[in-house]
């Protein structure tokens, strides 16, 4: 697979980097395809919570880079995702403990014993997030579809370009079909004309993401899940098959605009 | 929000995701040239009083705006009329 190496990035912090990285990395892995998801926020490590697996970290990538171990050494396996693997951030580091040419390095090294390589990428423009995105085939950005995400997520895909780098795939994460309705958030059609970019995948707000993440439980262990449905399809994406994207807009009855008018929602 | 501002919603102002698609879609303009907001602003100011002194231009028909441009990271295009008479 050419397109192995999958960076996943944002701009904007918050906007669900983290939770997209490790629900597809696990969506992939469930499908039997070796993982592994490097967490290349360093000073701020959030991947290992939303898999659950911050309990089990013994070495990271700065040990990595320091030569303190090889980089299979410092993968953390999933407990509960057979060929899923964690290579985690460190936490007392800062962005300028991993160069670009580190990160190459051990994408490198790990390159042939796995099919997928996924890099979570820092929030931010600045030196943590070219690490982040140099060594990537395929680039992943994520918004939400919200003024200063689609804003920021503008500026990460100019210099992506100016980076030579291929030009990146968008993910919709965190949309509201209601407020959507309601005419208050933008929609599907309104982002893509905003930013026209390739669209990878939608994923609609759910309220039990939450809950899933506070657990260390990807959404997409559960078959009831509407957002783990979605990124579960984004994985099938990223495999080339073509499955379509729901629009997510539902036209608000009459009723319901009355409700709304003189309710109290 | 209270229903004044839900009925003043409802009937007179443009839904809220439109009001974001056009000023995302002004603000990346900028964003993507380079440019401060208010650069085409002062630059057909400056334009329009370079032009004055030239009575078979018609001042009030220039017209001033960003395009994308293969080369540069942006482009001001300005388009001065000539008068009909």
């Amino acid at each position: 697979m050419a397109d192995k190496v999958v960076c996943i990035t944002s701009g904007k912090g918050g906007v669900g980097k983290s939770t997209v990285t490790a629900n597809v990395a696990t969506a992939l892995a469930m499908k039997g395809y070796k993982v592994v998801a490097i967490d290349a926020d360093i000073g701020l490590r959030n991947l290992d919570l939303v898999l659950g697996l911050e309990n089990r970290i013994v070495y990271d990538i700065v040990h990595v880079v320091e030569g303190v171990v090889p980089p299979e050494k410092a993968l953390v396996k999933d407990k509960r995702t057979k060929n899923l693997y964690l290579l985690p951030a460190a936490q007392t580091k800062d962005k300028s403990a991993v160069k670009p040419e580190d990160l190459v390095k051990i994408v490198e090294e790990l390159r042939d014993k796995f099919d997928f390589i996924f890099i979570d990428s820092p929030a931010g423009i600045e030196e943590g997030f070219k690490t982040a995105v140099t060594p990537a085939d395929t680039i992943i950005v994520v918004a939400n579809p919200e003024m200063a995400s689609i804003r920021d997520a503008d500026r990460v895909v100019g210099l992506c370009e100016a980076m030579q780098k291929p030009e990146p795939k968008l993910v919709i994460n965190r949309l509201d079909p209601k407020k959507v309705a309601r005419g208050d958030m933008l929609d599907v059609e309104d982002v893509l004309q905003v930013l026209s970019l390739d669209l990878l995948g939608v994923v609609p707000e759910d309220k039990n993401m939450v809950s899933y993440i506070n657990r260390g439980e990807p959404a997409v262990l559960f078959e009831d899940s509407v957002a783990g449905k979605e990124l579960r399809n984004i994985a099938e994406r990223l495999l080339g098959k073509e499955i379509p994207i729901p629009k997510w807009t539902y036209s608000e009855g009459f009723l319901e605009k009355l409700k709304r008018l003189f309710g109290s929602e | 929000m209270g229903l004044m501002d839900r009925l003043r919603d409802a009937f007179g102002r443009p839904p809220a995701k439109e009001v974001a698609k056009k000023r995302l879609q002004l603000i990346l303009k900028y964003d993507r040239a380079g440019l401060p907001p208010n650069a085409v602003e002062a630059v057909k100011e400056a334009i329009l009083k370079a032009l004055e002194e030239f009575p078979f231009i018609d001042t009030s028909g220039v017209n001033i705006h960003i395009t994308e441009s293969e080369n540069t990271k942006g482009k001001i295009e300005i388009e001065v009329p000539v008068r009909n008479n």
